[in-house]
């Protein structure tokens, strides 16, 4: 995806000008290299980001680092942002939403960031947004999923400086469902977590599901504080309720813990299916190596394996070359928000927050995880994500997605107005 | 003679910081106030811990209280910026009150623990109801709307407008903190530190002292609960837990115990080392721990302490 050196149109006109340049004298016109054509974009475009880099969940923030860092040094290395240098600091969120408004303003007034991104949880996202609307930045979610997000504060608030890169619970909670009604089973339990996240995803799975199949029945719930480590009463209770199929939006170093304990409780030999819409990340996939179970569905934010297309590739074994690592979701989205920014910079011609809100609104942008187009209502990126059935493969250390299933955003995706059943799967067309 | 450096004190810094409101930075201006507010938690903290000997290890409780009020008063009912305040100070008084009641029998460790686990239970419920409280994710989307003084209208969206409300309400605090800690009922208070059983034979009723200690205390840290949530508009469960507890005493230990510019001295090095530290490295926690050891280590009697006694020390030789 990188812009390797220029293209032809760009040569020619970087070359009219310098002859224009000699033409008039160098008292006139002084172009300063090659993008003498951009030079209204004045200093380094400063992107402040933020992740969990403590506690269970670190290892997000260690993927977010990798993706953010690798496209920093790309975008760099092939002549910055218009010219320009583009320069990231990296804070810790710690996860809590005072911490994230202390980052946000530290960002902003007192480093000069132009650009904010990250951000992991969204209790934090939803108390920063207002906040962006103070500070007047573009603040470029890469992980926090809660669709109020993007639905309230963006689309009935007009919060217009948030934009957000990855998949919202729409892909946990609607698209499972649509994956859901094709399997043979009637009863679903879930533990999940104990917040914002996993009360909506839950929700949405049970509206959208039993809207499809009214045979199907929601038997058991169990919801694990931030910060458990020790899930065995949870699987306790779900074990007793006796569901035919597991859904749990556990996540990072959670999920890992749920699934090792899971194991130990035989909870994988009860339930005949398991949805785990953030089981495919990869720290999770390197966290469980050949302790996650076969034929179990999961899903992310990205799969590294999708799209099967030479970008992606490419990208992959950059990406492997430079860490040694197989990347993250959240690395392909910190990666990819750096490239939105230096399209939207160069297409706007300048850093001013209202001008590149203008151009990332309905712009459209190739990255590893496909064609991504941020809907102008909401500000949130469409692109497709697979479910897919765990498998060994001997090529990797870890499970990967054997049969997949890709629900289409279109068709996952809530809509405008955001409001009724209207706006929400399962759609008519 | 004393005194009267003391009041110039208070008073240039009460002008600096007016001052600081009208020309300083955005940012400048949010740690101006994020240390205000700490130091008005910490003035009342360390009214029951400095002055009165109580350790409490519950009183985010009663920050949260403050907090919650005045988010719950911003969502439910008003959004007057001063009748959300003074909702989350009824919430946090009453708290103090209730949890004061049962607290104040005690002392020493019992007191401690009876504290903590007073706050942890009020932690619990804003963690659990999650109707009323918004569980881990708190209540958000809290706005500063104009103060209506029935004429004209007082607004406080902009950091520089807000920050004159922080301050009025810091130079209050500092003013009856000081009031209290002179008046016979503060003499009492720290009479009750010294000898409980010498302060009860002389006549006064030390639980009723004890607790009119706590309840300020609990009201102070109301105050800077409230005024948290409209600097960061949203209430935050962790305000409750008792991480957040250890705050002022850890601020009160650094400043110095029993002094009016303890807790603001103890403020303003907690709040300024995070921020140095955090620019450092990402992995402030650690360095902020090792930084705080330092000092609680090196500055016996904190740092307003070790300086009084170097002074003290300087004055006695150039004496001599």
């Amino acid at each position: 995806m990188a812009k390797k050196g220029m293209s032809r149109r760009q040569f020619m006109k970087a070359g009219l000008l310098t002859a224009a340049a000699a033409a008039l004298g160098p008292g006139v016109l002084k172009p300063t290299g090659l993008w003498a054509a951009e030079t209204k974009i004045k200093g380094p475009v400063k992107v402040g980001y933020q992740t969990v880099m403590s506690g269970t969940l670190a290892g997000y923030g260690e993927f977010h680092k990798m993706g953010a860092q690798m496209a920093v040094e790309e975008i760099n290395a092939a002549g910055g942002i218009g010219g320009v240098k583009l320069e990231m600091e990296l804070r810790d969120s710690t996860l809590k939403a005072p911490d994230a408004i202390q980052n946000a303003r530290y960002f902003v007034d007192s480093w000069g960031a132009d650009f904010l991104a990250g951000v992991d949880s969204s209790g934090q996202a939803l108390a920063l947004a207002p906040v962006m609307a103070e500070l007047d930045r573009v603040l470029m979610v890469t992980h926090a999923a809660t669709e109020k997000l993007t639905e309230e504060h963006v689309f009935k608030n007009g919060v217009r400086q948030v934009f957000r890169m990855v998949t919202p619970t729409y892909q946990d909670g609607y698209a499972a469902a649509i994956v859901a009604k094709d399997l043979p089973i009637k009863t679903w339990a879930t533990i999940s977590p104990k917040y914002e996240y996993g009360f909506t995803c839950w929700e949405m799975f049970k509206s959208t599901l039993a809207a499809l199949r009214p045979d199907v029945t929601f038997t058991a719930e169990s919801w694990a504080p931030f910060g458990t480590t020790d899930f065995r009463s949870h699987i306790n209770t779900i074990m007793d309720a006796k569901p035919e199929g597991l859904y749990s939006v556990e996540w990072a170093g959670e999920l890992i813990t749920m699934v090792k304990q899971g194991q130990q409780a035989g909870l994988f030999k009860q339930v005949k299916e398991v949805m785990l819409p953030v089981g495919a990340a990869m720290d999770v996939l390197e966290g469980l190596g050949q302790e996650l179970p076969d034929n179990i569905w999961v899903s992310g934010r990205y799969y590294f394996l999708y799209p099967t297309n030479q970008a992606n590739n490419d990208w992959v074994g950059r990406f492997h070359k430079r860490w040694q690592h197989y990347p993250a979701y959240v690395s392909e989205a910190a990666y990819s928000t750096m490239y939105a920014f230096k399209k939207a910079v160069e297409a706007a011609g300048s850093k001013d927050t209202k001008a590149v809100i203008g151009a990332l609104e309905g712009m459209s942008l190739d990255t590893p995880a496909g064609t991504r187009v941020f809907r102008k209502e909401d500000h949130q990126a469409m692109y497709d994500v697979p479910w897919g059935l765990t498998k060994s493969d001997p090529k990797y250390p870890f499970k990967i997605m054997g049969k997949q299933v890709v629900v289409p955003a279109l068709a996952c995706f809530a809509r405008p107005p955001f409001d009724g059943p209207a706006s929400k799967p399962p759609f008519k067309s | 003679m004393q005194n009267r450096q003391a009041y110039l004190a208070a008073a240039a810094l009460l002008v600096g910081l007016a001052l600081l409101g009208l020309w300083g930075e955005r940012f400048l201006l949010y740690l101006a106030m994020r240390v205000m507010i700490l130091a008005i938690f910490a003035l009342g903290f360390d009214l029951l811990f400095g002055r009165t000997g109580l350790l409490s290890f519950g009183h985010g409780a009663f920050y949260a209280g403050g907090a919650y009020g005045t988010a719950l008063c911003y969502l439910h009912l008003s959004k007057d910026p001063l009748l959300c305040l003074l909702a989350g100070l009824l919430l946090a008084t009453a708290l103090a009150l209730i949890v004061g009641f049962f607290c104040v029998r005690h002392t020493e460790i019992y007191f401690a623990m009876l504290t903590l686990a007073f706050g942890m239970m009020i932690f619990s419920l804003v963690w659990n109801l999650r109707e009323i409280t918004g569980g881990d994710d708190g209540l958000v989307g809290i706005s500063r709307q104009a103060i209506n003084l029935g004429l004209a209208k007082l607004p406080l969206r902009k950091e520089g407008q807000f920050y004159f409300l922080v301050l009025s309400c810091f130079g209050l605090v500092l003013y009856a903190v000081h009031r209290i800690r002179s008046s016979p009922f503060g003499l009492i208070l720290a009479g009750i530190r010294e000898n409980h059983l010498r302060a009860e034979f002389a006549g006064a009723n030390i639980k009723n002292y004890r607790l009119a200690a706590f309840v300020i205390s609990g009201f102070l840290a109301g105050l800077a609960g409230g005024l948290g949530v409209l600097l960061e508009s949203n209430a935050a469960p962790f305000a409750a837990h008792w991480s957040h507890s250890s705050e002022p005493v850890l601020v009160s230990l650094i400043g110095g115990l029993n002094t009016l510019a303890g807790p603001l001295v103890g403020s303003f090095v907690f709040i300024v080392l995070k921020e140095v530290v955090m620019r450092v490295t990402p992995y402030w926690m650690l360095w902020f721990g090792v930084v705080l050891l330092v000092i609680l280590l090196g500055f016996r009697g904190g740092v307003v302490g070790t300086l009084a006694q170097a002074l003290g020390r300087g004055a006695k030789e150039a004496r001599s």
